[in-house]
Parts: structure tokens; C-alpha cells; sequence
């Protein structure tokens, strides 16, 4: 099964334009995508510039209004995401807990959806 | 550039409801049309929160919170990843989705350019290695 990592920094819904993580942080994340990918776990990875960079679309009866970020009633942000490839939901908790995470740091675990979720006659043939 | 496209969730999306059949042929088309074009890269559905969990970081500290995340207000329902030329590319994009009432955020996802000197070539060149695995079990490799 597949889960979505999702990596939700303390204080990341305020984070400047051009923030950038510190080199150490970068260094000592390197070492954790490296411990995934020798363990066959990693599927792909990303890392996302803050929301002050952002843009919202609002869809209401089709008509989609724009809104540029930084969106100041955000609480919390995704920074970044791995997709990993794990026998239980267990397994990824493991691995969530080995991220060397800051404090105030929240990793979200999502399991992603597979074609057989869905019900066959649903399913474009 | 590369961006992330975050599908925010609602009612029926943490209440486990599957989107009806007009609506999956009609994403299923704008898929079709995303691909064709070439801006598609990746694209998934997210199962609800309940079916979750958080690891919260504090002080040292690691606790484990099982879902649904009711306080959280901004939950991710699926997400996809698009290659464009601009920003405002992905919005034009994104106008003709076949949403109906959905709140969706595009976030631009980092180059290793981006990063500049902090990403020494050392840690560039492994960065690259990981990729290329995680692409390779992606497309159904063996570990």
C-alpha cells in the first residue's frame, strides 16, 4: 500500500517568499531520503516553496475565484511530501518517526487511493 | 517549473464518499487533456483522515495521533503534479478543472537549483541517485 508523507513545519503558513531550510537541515534530510530509498520505501519526493508564493482557486457553481497568498487565516502547511511504498500503516508510522523532524513539526500520513478502491463499474473501460 | 496542485478536502471526501461516475469521467477527460498536453506528471486520491495518522514533533518527543484530524481545517483530499511554463499556465489550467465546490492551492516545488550553495554537488549528486531510484520502484521495479 501507498502512503503520502506529508510534512507540515511549525510556522511554514508564515514563512517567508524565499525561505530556504538550513544547510544542516538539508544535510540531515539527505540522510533520511537515503535510509528510505536503500530500504526500497521511496516512491518520489518533493519539496514546496511557502504559501506566500501560492495561489487559491475557490470553485463555487463553476466560477473559480483567484487568490494570491500568503492567506493569513492559515494555520498549518505542507512544506514538502514523500510517497512510500509499505506493508501496513504501522510501517509508515515507523518511518514518519524516524524523520528528523524539528520541534512543532507534524508529519501527516495519508494513505493514497488504488484503482481497485474504487467499485469496477465505476471505472472507465 | 513544477507545481503541486492540493485538492483541499470536504464533507463528503473525509466522510469516505467516492466522487459519482459523471464526475470521474469528467476528471477523467481533464486528465486526458493534462496528459496529452504534457503538464501531468503525477496525480492521486488521498483515502480520508480517519484512515491517517500524525506524528507530532515536540521537545524531543514523538507522539502518534490516529485520524480523523477534525481540528485541522485545511486537509489535503488528493493532489497532482504539473509541469508548466508559469504559474498563471497552472491557473489556466486549473480554471477549466470540472470542479464544484472545492477549494485547490498550487504551490511551486523546489529545484535543486533553488537551493543554491547549501545543496553541495556532493549532496546534489545523492539527491539525484534517490530520484532515480524512487522512479525506478514507481514504474513497478523491485526492490
Amino acid at each position: 500500500m501507498r502512503f503520502m508523507m506529508l510534512m507540515i513545519p511549525k510556522g511554514y503558513e508564515k514563512a517567508e517568499p524565499h525561505a530556504l531550510p538550513s544547510a544542516e537541515l538539508i544535510a540531515e534530510m539527505m540522510r533520511y531520503n537515503e535510509a528510505l530509498s536503500n530500504a526500497g520505501v521511496l516512491l518520489s519526493l518533493d519539496g514546496l516553496h511557502p504559501p506566500s508564493k501560492a495561489t487559491r482557486l475557490t470553485f463555487q457553481s463553476k466560477k473559480p475565484t483567484v487568490v494570491d497568498g500568503p492567506f493569513a487565516e492559515t494555520k498549518e502547511a505542507v512544506g514538502g511530501y514523500w510517497l512510500i511504498q509499505v506493508k501496513s500503516k504501522e510501517e509508515a508510522v515507523e518511518w514518519a518517526r524516524r524523520c528528523p523532524a524539528q520541534n512543532g513539526d507534524i508529519l501527516e500520513l495519508r494513505q493514497v487511493q488504488e484503482l481497485s478502491d474504487f467499485p469496477p463499474e465505476l471505472l472507465p473501460t | 517549473m513544477r507545481f503541486m496542485i492540493l485538492v483541499k478536502a470536504d464533507k463528503n471526501s473525509e466522510a469516505g464518499v467516492l466522487p459519482d461516475e459523471k464526475l470521474l469521467a469528467e476528471m477523467g477527460k481533464f486528465n486526458e487533456e493534462l496528459l496529452k498536453a504534457g503538464v501531468m506528471l503525477a496525480g492521486e486520491g488521498l483515502h480520508a483522515s480517519a484512515k491517517g495518522a500524525r506524528v507530532r514533533f515536540s521537545g524531543g518527543k514523538k507522539t502518534v495521533i490516529d485520524g480523523p484530524f477534525t481540528e485541522a481545517k485545511e486537509l489535503v483530499a488528493g493532489f497532482w503534479i504539473w509541469q508548466v511554463k508559469s504559474k498563471q499556465e497552472a491557473i489556466d489550467w486549473l480554471k477549466r478543472a470540472p470542479f464544484q465546490e472545492t477549494e485547490v492551492e498550487i504551490r511551486q516545488i523546489f529545484e535543486a537549483e533553488d537551493f543554491g550553495p547549501a545543496l553541495t554537488p556532493e549532496l546534489r549528486e545523492q539527491e539525484e541517485r534517490h530520484r532515480a531510484e524512487a522512479e525506478r520502484l514507481a514504474k513497478g521495479g523491485k526492490r
